[in-house]
């Protein structure tokens, strides 16, 4: 690494953390930074600039608002190593979804500390507002197990700077470890302590359905709360997220509006949640941090006006040594407040005899 | 067969006053343009002559006068093929007017038929005009219209059935058949895919027209129908008339999208199908492969995806797969899990085409440019246009 990136790095990582601490960046300063990172990924990042420049942009003709920002497909994770340094000089690398996939990417970062102060601030701001120190119980992958997991490495770094105590782990290969969960929980009543789930939307269902088997619930301690995050793509059980809702509340011995759903993704340092204001309606908005911004855009890659349907692309500034605009296929509209995500049934009716690629997936 | 020809004779005019109405309300349901419809209506009908049902009935029955009364057969016991009884058709909520083929075999078997209609009601309007053909229809046709999954009256109408057609998703056909009756048949038609093969003797002719014929095929319906071509394999030619081809691909795609406009792709094919673009540019601008796309997004070639890249099966898409030969080309179909339904070819009369196909596990073999035209003498699916709806009584 060059002295001249070091430098540069330097600054546009201090005025990121600058924004994280402060928690607020209006429209025009996210555009700024947006595009001041995009600048350095255009210099470093040599993929990422052999895409933008494919779609036109040079030194001289650089974007100046976040939407003008060139944004790569999910899929290019895959197809390239998509970072400022050499990836042999990255500090830590996730896997990108090889769930229903054959092959998997690799998101690197040159250092944690960014990512780090990214995920904290979010979930301080979406879960931990009443400044609760919680016991937590993950039923997200273990890094210990999955060192690339980015969903295990980020609440273990909330547990541990979070947390009253060691977390604990449930997920096994072969589902939850109902046993070890429901001692856990009846250690937090008797300590006094509230507890944090957190979960995949797969692994809450699995949890549910031992609970129904084994004919018990598992109420939580007052003040506790659950952090739910992921689909079931690819998955042989799709729930509604209502009714999954309803029935971990109940099993739970919670409100709803204490279930959380986290909406992130690998290639990302910065998640959206459930808004606070949301939690209570049928439909939740999902809120950005200030330093990530949702843009929608049509077939051709447009951006589309508010409220109208179509593909979700993300410009995350705490993506500053990797690439800070993404593209996904993800449906949604944006909202004030934030996004809302759409699934195929909130969509336009499908058309035609063809299979389609979800058709594969579930084959 | 007559009364059946007659009304769907009147349906191909495109000003008769039911079919302009059914075309707003297919417009208006399915988002595609009004050429793509019509184009879809003229097929539909066109192919609906009394030479064609009879052609494929007598192909299946032996002769026509089966269907009426005993016939002689040599060295087997004379036989009627009297009409199998109930039938429930189940219209698929995305298609246009899949359910009319099936029924006009039904009826001319003497069934009685209850087809279940979609939104446009297309299936109910042209029943009125066979019954203004021939009243004694009215009685044995039945179109309703229904919710799937809860509605009592499905219950009823699938479970008194001795034959359920059915179009659909997987889960929609497994939710069907187990609705059905244990001793009805049940003739499902599930979705599929269809792909197309240039060999070496394709690209040494005239390249435009090959590529405005695979144009039409890929872009008609926006590439929504099982018959649609969804990815095509060209045989690498060591003086580059593949990556020619990929060229007037390009140009034969901007006019195919001037005659048959997307119209209102649903979001998540459209999204998937940027995604897909997106993720060729890339590969692309790393020197991996071509992509072209319209500015606007209404069509796009990716060249050489890596197999474990979910295709978008349509939307405007066109996979181009460069490979050494047929071999090559169904090991990858095999890997990407690809069921096939139809083959388009340059040639369909060349010797390696009987080897393609199966290679392809396709039943369907089609000259490009007309793979979404099948015949309606010809099977569907690979299964029997009347057959399954008569049961042969041998007189011994």
């Amino acid at each position: 690494m060059s002295g001249a990136y070091r430098a540069e790095a330097g600054a546009l990582d201090a005025r990121i953390r600058a924004v994280i601490a402060a928690g607020t960046l209006d429209a025009a300063a996210f555009d700024d930074l947006a595009c001041a990172i995009f600048a350095h990924q255009f210099h470093w990042n040599a993929a990422y600039a052999a895409y933008a420049r494919s779609l036109g942009i040079d030194e001289a003709r650089l974007p100046r608002t976040a939407a003008a920002i060139p944004a790569v497909p999910a899929a290019a994770f895959k197809d390239a190593a998509l970072c400022t340094v050499a990836p042999s000089e990255a500090a830590v690398w996730f896997e990108t979804s090889g769930t229903t996939q054959a092959r998997s990417g690799r998101h690197y970062l040159e250092s944690p500390a960014l990512y780090e102060a990214a995920l904290l601030a979010g979930f301080d701001r979406a879960l931990l507002a009443d400044g609760a120190r919680l016991r937590y119980a993950l039923l997200v992958p273990d890094p210990r197990e999955r060192p690339h997991s980015s969903l295990g490495y980020m609440m273990a770094a909330v547990a541990r700077e979070r947390g009253d105590g060691p977390p604990g782990w449930y997920l096994r290969e072969d589902g939850v470890d109902l046993d070890a969960l429901a001692a856990d929980i009846a250690r937090a009543h008797l300590d006094g302590v509230s507890v944090c789930i957190a979960t995949t939307a797969f692994a809450l269902v699995a949890l549910l359905d031992g609970l129904e088997r084994a004919g018990r619930t598992l109420p939580l301690p007052p003040g506790s709360r659950v952090m739910e995050t992921g689909g079931f793509k690819g998955r042989t059980r799709v729930v509604s997220r209502d009714e999954l809702y309803r029935q971990a509340a109940a099993a739970f011995g919670i409100d709803q509006a204490q279930i959380v759903a986290e909406y992130g993704m690998t290639e990302l340092s910065s998640q959206y949640y459930d808004s606070h204001a949301s939690r209570g309606s049928a439909r939740r908005v999902k809120e950005p941090v200030p330093w990530l911004r949702p843009i929608v855009v049509d077939q051709a890659g447009r951006q589309l006006p508010d409220g109208v349907v179509g593909a979700i692309r993300h410009v995350d500034c705490a993506n500053r040594s990797s690439v800070v605009a993404i593209e996904t296929e993800d449906l949604g509209a944006i909202v004030p407040g934030g996004l809302v995500l759409l699934g195929r049934e909130e969509g336009a009716a499908a058309r035609g005899c063809s299979l389609d690629a979800e058709d594969l997936i579930r084959r | 067969m007559r009364a059946i020809a007659d009304a769907a004779a009147r349906w191909r005019d495109a000003d008769f006053p039911p079919r302009v109405r059914a075309a707003v309300a297919i417009e208006r349901r399915l988002g595609y343009s009004q050429p793509v419809v019509d184009v879809a209506l003229d097929r539909l009908f066109g192919g609906l002559t009394a030479a064609a049902l009879e052609a494929a009935i007598a192909d299946e029955l032996g002769t026509l006068d089966a269907l009426d009364g005993f016939v002689e057969r040599p060295g087997r016991p004379p036989a009627w093929a009297r009409a199998t009884g109930a039938v429930t058709i189940v219209s698929s909520d995305t298609t246009i007017g899949v359910a009319i083929p099936a029924l006009a075999f039904a009826l001319a078997a003497h069934c009685t038929v209850t087809v279940k209609d979609r939104s446009d009601d297309l299936v109910a309007a042209f029943a009125e005009t066979l019954a203004e053909e021939l009243p004694a229809f009215g009685a044995t046709l039945s179109v309703q219209r229904w919710s799937g999954g809860a509605d009592k009256r499905e219950s009823l109408v699938l479970g008194a059935a001795a034959v359920v057609v059915a179009f659909g998703s997987d889960d929609a056909l497994l939710a069907i058949r187990a609705r059905c009756a244990p001793g009805a048949t049940f003739v499902p038609f599930g979705r599929r895919a269809s792909a197309g093969y240039v060999d070496r003797a394709a690209l040494a002719g005239d390249a435009a027209a090959l590529a405005g014929a695979i144009a039409r095929d890929a872009l008609l319906y926006d590439g929504d129908g099982c018959l649609s071509l969804h990815l095509l394999y060209v045989e690498r030619a060591a003086d580059g008339a593949h990556e020619r081809l990929v060229d007037a691909l390009a140009e034969a795609c901007a006019d195919a999208v001037v005659e048959f406009p997307p119209g209102r792709r649903p979001p998540e094919r459209a999204a998937r199908a940027q995604a897909f673009a997106a993720a060729g540019a890339f590969r692309a601008a790393q020197g991996q492969g071509r992509s072209i796309r319209a500015a606007d997004g209404a069509w796009s070639i990716v060249t050489d995806p890596p197999r474990d890249q979910p295709l978008p099966l349509g939307a405007g898409t066109l996979p181009v797969i460069f490979v050494d030969g047929i071999d090559d080309a169904a090991a990858d179909l095999r890997e990407r899990g690809i069921p096939l339904q139809a083959l388009g070819v340059a040639a369909p009369g060349a010797a390696d085409v009987t080897r393609l196909a199966e290679a392809f596990g396709a039943v369907r073999i089609a000259a490009f440019g007309s793979m979404q035209d099948p015949p309606l003498a010809g099977r569907h699916g690979g299964r029997a246009r009347i057959a399954d709806f008569v049961r042969w009584v041998d007189r011994a």
